[in-house]
């Protein structure tokens, strides 16, 4: 309750000092920037990028709102109609987003957009347009703890390594103190090999097939761990999460993020701990997930206002020395949506973490269309069950499916 | 005549000035309760208005309301979805349970846990009330937060919970209380060896979408923490207005009583409790209102693996507003609606129950 009312007040003052600034300045663009605060290292960098394109740009005044609960208070401003110029969308709201009509096409306006992996641009896309710049993103691959790998005499794992070696060094590594495996109840992570396996949650003519073979096989493949005593979910490993079940040392491998290289280093610098790609299916096939936020422009901006927003955004997630390169030379942990900086930011955060970039290429973003809601609470329902052994993966994969298809029914 | 006339004109003069003295003492009071009544209005009774309009729309609270297209009207569809027989109504009615069973377990456990507190730090010949006093009323004013992730750490797997009671009882397996789902009604019944298979096939009949096997469940490990927790902050600030209440009693009517030679039992049964019953019938009415409003410790404990049996249906709203991959305003604003009835109801059936004679007035 004090949060919102103290954001209450933040959101009066920006209103209060923007109004100020049209009042001084007349013949000056103001730009309201708003996006969500993360890390205060994330924070400061965010205020950098602002403070150099004010330098290089006199004539545009940016009003900043870094923002802990940005969810809500942007939503506010949208339902009032009275919100940024600039701000920042994730890959999960977009869909909503861009239905109501909140963002302006960016097709015409973002710079150099062949170099942005297609993965991030098929995520930001409505109906072949694109509509916001990918700002930076992060993939899921396999942390292992080197330590327990040699310990139990098991190779480590290379770009070749297959869902067999690792249910292999699962067991190899399973002991007294130590799981195999820690596979969190989140769909978000099973994923990762079902896109690996071929899988798709819609095939090409539209038809839900998120319970096909390759979609059982790979739910199946990541119970089997819980089943066969060669994993663990992080709740019942001590720990609040997968990277920290890994960290402390409850479990020698998992699937996270490239987010967990931070929280690793600073948390449990004593683990000693390598990063491999999502193995590979057994029909061959890679994949892995993207998560990914891109800065968009307001379709209320109009004229000057939307130039200097769009020029913004390039300046923020272009080419140039503070969009990409600049995400990629800080090095804290996302990686740049450009793939011209793979190489930078691998060089800033260590070459070990390069499983996390090369993933990029044949990333996913998951993202359910929209009017998808119930089948996504369904499938979230799914994983879980599956993952308490309550249920078959092949039945709760049905069960989920014809969720999809009775919404496809009603929307015909 | 005179003596008349002189007796009706000064009667209609302080006619006059008791109508005056009423409409002065009106606008006096009016404007007392005005800026009170003016909040009321603003913050409570035009939103949950508002709530109720949008309640039968399909406004995804996104879009912007100054646009024509923001949003239709849609009848009750939000309601039938949720609550009828639509797509989410097992949701809807696992929340519905789970919140009943730690409205049943919270509130009569912290209502005698706050009374007996009450009780004992009232006794005379106690030494040091006031650190007792602090100290049971200090969890209520921690942030819930706070007192949240302490408990996470107290009941995680590896955490002090499990190593005392592991010192304990050598043969005891550790718990993981956090994250476990089974009902606590469920494991009773195993210890009886009455199980899904065993029961008989009339626990699979299906009550608005769930099992009535499901339905019996009880509270699970993970909520049960929860329950810990709330009851354990909550006590405390209910002890307060118990005291109060006792401190109000008059000590003439324990010395009478004392003279008729009751023991301290009878004094408390036939004294203490009666005279306590207003207090009682405002103790249980918060603890109902708020513990079927629970939302801030179901938000910190809950993960993946125990979504299904702690999510309250307060939580419920807030997920189906802000978390789901389609926000969708109108229908949290549906089961917020249904979560006050549920509420409202729950309040006057207890006031039959618990109300009694001075609480009507």
């Amino acid at each position: 309750m004090k949060i919102s009312r103290i954001l209450g007040l933040v959101v009066v003052c920006a209103m209060a000092l923007s109004l100020v600034g049209v009042a001084v300045g007349q013949d000056m663009v103001t730009l309201r920037v708003w996006t969500g605060s993360s890390s205060p290292v994330e924070n400061e960098f965010k205020e950098g990028q602002i403070a150099a394109f004010e330098e290089a740009n006199p004539g545009i005044d940016v009003e900043l709102l870094i923002s802990p609960d940005y969810g809500t208070q942007i939503r506010a401003g949208f339902a009032s109609g009275d919100y940024a110029e600039v701000f920042t969308v994730g890959q999960f709201d977009f869909p909503q987003w861009q239905y109501d009509g909140l963002l302006a096409p960016g097709s015409m306006h973002i710079e150099a957009q062949d170099d942005i992996y297609a993965g991030l641009r098929a995520a930001f896309t409505a109906d072949g347009e694109l509509y916001c710049a990918p700002k930076d993103f992060s993939t899921l691959a396999l942390l292992y703890n080197i330590d327990a790998f040699e310990a139990a005499g098991v190779d480590q794992p290379d770009a070749n390594w297959t869902w067999g070696d690792m249910a292999a060094a699962a067991a190899a590594t399973t002991n007294d103190d130590m799981v195999g495996f820690s596979a969190a109840a989140d769909k978000f992570r099973w994923m990762a090999l079902f896109y690996a396996n071929g899988g798709e949650v819609f095939d090409m003519d539209g038809a839900v097939a998120i319970d096909s073979d390759a979609g059982v096989e790979a739910l199946a493949f990541y119970q089997s761990f819980i089943e066969n005593g060669t994993g663990d979910q992080p709740g019942n490993l001590n720990a609040g999460w997968n990277g920290e079940a890994f960290g402390q040392g409850s479990a020698a491998m998992t699937i996270e993020g490239n987010w967990a290289i931070g929280y690793l280093n600073d948390t449990f610098p004593e683990t000693n701990w390598g990063v491999a790609e999502i193995p590979v299916a057994p029909n061959g096939g890679r994949g892995t997930l993207t998560f990914t936020e891109c800065w968009a422009v307001s379709s209320r901006a109009e004229g000057e206002v939307a130039e200097a927003a769009w020029a913004l955004v390039n300046f923020l997630t272009g080419e140039g020395e503070h969009g990409g390169h600049a995400v990629a030379a800080a090095g804290f942990g996302v990686m740049p949506a450009r793939a011209q900086f793979a190489d930078l930011w691998s060089e800033t955060v260590g070459k070990e973490y390069a499983a996390f970039v090369t993933g990029a290429s044949y990333a996913t973003a998951p993202i359910f269309p929209l009017g998808f809601g119930d089948f996504d609470a369904a499938v979230n329902e799914a994983t879980t069950l599956v993952m308490a052994l309550e249920e078959d993966p092949a039945d709760a994969l049905g069960e989920a499916a014809d969720v999809a298809r009775e919404i496809q029914a009603e929307m015909e | 005549m005179s003596a008349d006339s002189r007796f009706s004109s000064s009667s209609a003069a302080k006619a006059t000035t008791q109508a005056q003295q009423q409409r002065a003492d009106a606008i006096a009071g009016l404007t007392f309760v005005g800026p009170a009544m003016l909040a009321l209005i603003v913050f409570l009774i035009l939103p949950l208005l508002v709530a109720l309009y949008f309640s039968f729309t399909n406004w995804s609270g996104t879009r912007p309301l100054d646009q024509p297209d923001a949003y239709e009207v849609v009848g009750f569809k939000n309601y039938q979805r949720w609550v009828i027989d639509g797509r989410r109504v097992d949701d809807f009615y696992r929340a519905v349970r789970n919140t009943v069973y730690y409205v049943l377990g919270v509130v009569p456990i912290q209502t005698v846990i706050a009374l007996l507190l009450a009780v004992i730090v009232n006794q005379r010949w106690l030494r040091g009330k006031s650190f007792y006093r602090t100290a049971f009323y200090f969890p209520s004013i921690t942030s819930s937060i706070v007192v949240s992730f302490i408990f996470l750490f107290l009941f995680s797997a590896g955490g002090p919970i499990n190593a005392v009671l592991s010192l304990l009882s050598p043969a005891y397996e550790p718990v993981a209380w956090t994250t476990n789902n089974d009902g606590v009604l469920h494991l009773l019944l195993e210890t009886v060896g009455i199980t899904e298979d065993s029961a008989g096939a009339w626990v699979e009949i299906e009550i608005m979408d769930l099992e009535i096997w499901d339905w019996i469940a009880g509270p699970s490990v993970a909520m049960s923490t929860i329950m810990a927790l709330a009851i354990w902050t909550t006590s405390g600030t209910l002890m307060v207005i118990y005291l109060s209440a006792l401190q109000g009693i008059p000590s003439s009517v324990y010395e009478a009583a004392e003279v008729d030679g009751a023991s301290n039992w009878a004094q408390f049964r036939h004294i203490t409790l009666p005279l306590l019953k207003p207090t009682t019938f405002f103790v249980v009415t918060l603890g109902l209102i708020g513990t079927f409003q629970v939302f801030d410790q179901i938000y910190v404990l809950q993960n993946d693996q125990t979504g299904r049996t702690t999510t309250s249906v307060a939580y419920l709203v807030y997920a189906t507003a802000f978390e789901s991959s389609s926000p969708n305003l109108a229908e949290a604003s549906a089961i917020a609606i249904v979560l006050f009835v549920i509420i409202f109801v729950a309040t006057i059936l207890q006031r039959r129950f618990v109300g009694g004679d001075r609480a009507e007035d």
